[in-house]
């Protein structure tokens, strides 16, 4: 592993706590459209957002209220996620869909298994869709657009 | 607007738990979510409840303090207590037209409810008492066993790290761009969902250049100073199994012998 990929990782983790930290009303909890998510489309500019993006799950959990079970549940979807993401940058489109299904159902399930919420599990899981669409494909796909054009940054 | 905002949850102390090694508070934290899922009736709540009283008192931390960082839950609470109450059908004690709350509902509710109350605080007492990079060294070392399977335990401790040490610039520098960006006409605060989702783009642009910009100086300035990975490293602060450990893991244990008793023999 380079110094330098585990640095941009590094980094890219705590611009992701750090959007989850400064918009955190809308962030934690069922209500998810955190705005964070948004990053979950830089796997198309480089590979350290993979880890970045788990350990940036990882340490926003980690100094939100919530504690434990966000942080593993949370973080292992964003790592998955990330994953998916970066198999799928040939088709930029596509790049935000695996953190709307992937998250969608881990999250969705913690909050039915864990939490209890009394909804249908499928219910759940589309509620937390919903929110990581809204972040993804609101925010995120925009975002992959104008960073295109500042793309030598992430080399 | 950035400026009211305290950093993570931890809550400076020096109490018994406190001090406790960041290895056993994670472990500690983990089996009380477990013993919290064994619990099948209100009983073994109330000795739950007990517990995690007694150690909050130990911990020194403000109530107060405590139920504050339950406020962005509030809702979600509310949110399932009523769900749970009018949707499960059974023996009748209320009804209203089609709403109609059940004592099987009730039940579920309650019991739902104070799970998840108990969840939240029990985890947050580990953000409570342990400094995030206290934190992230008791992770490392409790990841390393994974190594053999090629995890890169040490390299995720790291980025944990300089995560951690970069959150404070990196807000600084998000006030920054965005009082430019404001001084500019920029408007991040007014409009619908999608709206302000969009606003926060000429935010975010910015701000990645100058991160990465960040990035490639402390990439050069670490390999300037001969950073390898992969090599023995040794610790500031290293961690250290005390006698309290030993006693608060027999506690855990005796808590757990409890729960289970209390779930599924009596």
């Amino acid at each position: 592993m380079k110094t330098e990929y585990l640095i941009q990782a590094a980094i890219i983790a705590a611009i992701y706590a750090v959007l989850t930290i400064t918009l955190a009303p809308i962030s934690y909890g069922v209500m998810q459209v955190r705005v964070s998510e948004a990053l979950t489309i830089l796997p198309y500019f480089t590979p350290a957002a993979i880890p970045g993006l788990f350990i940036g799950c990882l340490v926003s959990n980690m100094l939100g209220p919530y504690g434990l079970l966000d942080m593993v549940c949370g973080s292992a979807a964003s790592l998955v996620s990330a994953w998916l993401s970066y198999r799928l940058r040939a088709r930029p489109a596509l790049v935000p869909l695996p953190p709307v299904i992937i998250n969608g159902i881990i999250v969705g399930g913690m909050l039915y298994f864990a939490y209890g919420v009394g909804i249908p599990l499928i219910g759940c899981i589309l509620w937390v869709c919903l929110g990581q669409a809204i972040a993804c494909y609101g925010i995120g796909y925009p975002l992959l657009r104008y960073l295109n054009k500042y793309k030598r940054i992430f080399e | 607007m950035i400026r009211d905002i305290t950093l993570g949850q931890y809550f400076p102390g020096d109490s018994w738990i406190h001090r406790l090694d960041p290895r056993t508070k994670i472990i500690a934290t983990f089996a009380y979510i477990i013993a919290l899922f064994l619990v099948m009736d209100l009983w073994g709540f109330a000795i739950a409840a007990i517990a995690l009283a007694i150690v909050i008192k130990i911990s020194g931390v403000p109530l107060k303090f405590i139920i504050r960082g339950l406020k962005p839950i509030f809702l979600i609470i509310i949110f399932t207590f009523t769900i749970n109450m009018f949707m499960i059908s059974g023996d009748v004690l209320w009804e209203w037209g089609f709403l109609h709350i059940t004592r099987q509902g009730l039940r579920t509710a309650i019991f739902m409810a104070v799970r998840l109350i108990l969840l939240i605080i029990g985890s947050s007492l580990l953000t409570l008492t342990t400094k995030p990079i206290a934190l992230t060294d008791g992770i490392e070392y409790l990841l390393s066993p994974l190594k053999k399977i090629g995890v890169p335990a040490h390299e995720l401790a790291m980025m944990m790290t300089i995560a951690l040490r970069f959150i404070p610039t990196l807000l600084e520098e998000t006030d920054k761009i965005m009082k430019a960006q404001m001084a500019r006409g920029a408007d991040f605060e007014s409009g619908n969902l999608i709206k302000r989702a969009k606003s926060l783009i000429p935010l975010l642009v910015p701000l990645f250049i100058s991160a990465f910009r960040i990035a490639q100086d402390l990439a050069m300035a670490m390999e300037a100073r001969c950073y390898r990975e992969g090599s023995q490293r040794t610790r500031m602060n290293a961690m250290r199994f005390s006698k309290r450990d030993i006693a608060a893991m027999l506690l855990m244990i005796l808590f757990m012998v409890i729960i289970i008793v209390e779930a599924h023999i009596l």
